[in-house]
């Protein structure tokens, strides 16, 4: 691969490096493993660019990470269910904090938790959309599912995170 | 439209990925319906919490460091070790560890750093370390003498700095010996013996001692895990992206070196 060519990739993809690394982070769920992971992808993607055409190159960038992390997830199934809870998601009480604020955070931690407990295959969906702001056709691609796949996951994977904050009366399904 | 076709597609009607006709039927749907309207209400205070609640994140000085490194080498561009066949190198050494042990040392070293992280985060000698080991990531810049032979590293410090750092060979434990580096830190010039494990590069730097012996602190920052220890008569900082627990089994081997 020559010089133009790294050039042209840390152009066009590095700019996504964000979004990949939050991806990472949440299908993970620890900092060091999604940075391995991230750079373990950015790696793979500069050797499969040549295959990249002009495109959504965030989309193309994600399903490299979303792969990465899927194979690890398969990986470590029985582990990463142990160590599912980094070091930013910890935090202690403050003795001086109004009881909104710590409503706040139990409601915080409850969702985060109830976001730990989807499938994998669940939460990427909810982090695509919810966080990452991407259009079901966007979301269709990076996973590898048609766009109703899509559809239906967000639809259950958002009925039980709202049973989990006891906003929905309904049982999930 | 039923209350059962209504609730399938609530969830793509909030995000408007329906067609125009069901986001139409949809729509008056839940103008008649208090029960489905409630359900679409619980939904998108859903949605909004997880918006609130968890945020995008940035990607660290670290794994810019390290992708800009990986870009600039060749070897970038042969393939590199499959994902599978890294891990697997890693794992069985855990499986040695009783799983209890395990979690219970990862769970609290964990907290243990996130506690320092709070009460430490104003020293200023910490950072000047940490941005120390960044620097060192960028290419070209983590060894002056490049060698895995420890006999090497010990006598090039010699008449460059006036102590001498332990440099163990740690080899045989996954953990190898790279080179040494001299910076300077705080006003003095710091010897840097530089180990890797896997991708992950681990500086240890060593001070004379000051002050009383204090026992080993801990504690993390921008992502890196920073442990200091005190062994005959030098203070020993070990700085490295590794996971904290990988990196306390790697300081328990260079004590015993």
């Amino acid at each position: 691969m020559s010089q133009r060519d790294v050039d042209r990739f840390e152009r066009v993809v590095l700019p996504h490096l964000d979004d990949a690394y939050t991806l990472a982070r949440y299908l993970v769920r620890d900092e060091h493993d999604a940075q391995d992971l991230v750079q373990d992808a950015v790696l793979r993607a500069l050797r499969y660019f040549d295959g990249y055409r002009d495109g959504d190159a965030r989309a193309w960038l994600l399903a490299i990470v979303r792969n990465c992390c899927m194979t690890w997830l398969r990986q470590h199934r029985d582990a990463s269910k142990v160590l599912s809870f980094d070091s930013g998601s910890l935090s202690l009480a403050d003795p001086g904090e109004t009881d909104t604020r710590a409503i706040q955070r139990s409601e915080r931690a409850a969702l985060a938790r109830a976001l730990d407990a989807l499938p994998d295959e669940f939460r990427e969906v909810i982090v695509l959309r919810e966080i990452q702001e991407l259009s079901y056709k966007e979301i269709s691609d990076v996973v590898g599912v048609p766009i109703g796949t899509v559809m239906s996951r967000l639809a259950r994977g958002r009925k039980r995170l709202a049973s989990a904050l006891g906003l929905d009366a309904k049982e999930a399904s | 439209m039923r209350c059962a076709e209504c609730t399938e597609l609530l969830s793509a009607y909030m995000d408007e990925e329906l067609t125009r006709d069901e986001q139409q039927e949809v729509h008056e749907h839940l103008t008649t319906c208090a029960e489905c309207s409630r359900e679409e209400q619980a939904l998108a205070l859903t949605s909004r919490r997880i918006k609130e609640n968890f945020m995008r994140h940035s990607t660290p000085d670290v794994l810019k460091a390290r992708i800009r490194n990986a870009l600039a080498q060749d070897d970038a561009f042969t393939p590199a070790t499959p994902i599978s066949a890294r891990t697997s190198r890693v794992w069985p050494r855990w499986s040695t560890l009783a799983a209890a042990g395990l979690v219970v040392a990862v769970v609290s070293s964990t907290i243990t750093a996130t506690l320092v992280r709070r009460s430490t985060a104003g020293s200023t000698l910490a950072g000047a370390i940490v941005d120390s080991h960044i620097r060192s990531l960028m290419p070209g810049h983590l060894t002056d003498v490049v060698s895995t032979d420890q006999h090497q590293v010990i006598p090039w410090f010699n008449g460059r700095v006036d102590l001498s750092p332990a440099v163990p060979n740690l080899d045989s434990t996954g953990f190898l010996l790279t080179g040494g580096r001299i910076d300077y830190i705080d006003g003095r010039a710091v010897p840097v013996v530089t180990y890797k494990r896997r991708q992950h590069v681990i500086n240890v730097y060593a001070r004379r001692a000051e002050g009383p012996t204090t026992s080993a602190t801990n504690e993390s920052r921008n992502g890196f895990h920073m442990i200091e220890w005190q062994s005959g008569g030098l203070d020993y900082w070990a700085v490295s992206d590794l996971n904290s627990a990988e990196l306390e089994q790697f300081i328990a081997l260079f004590k015993r070196g």
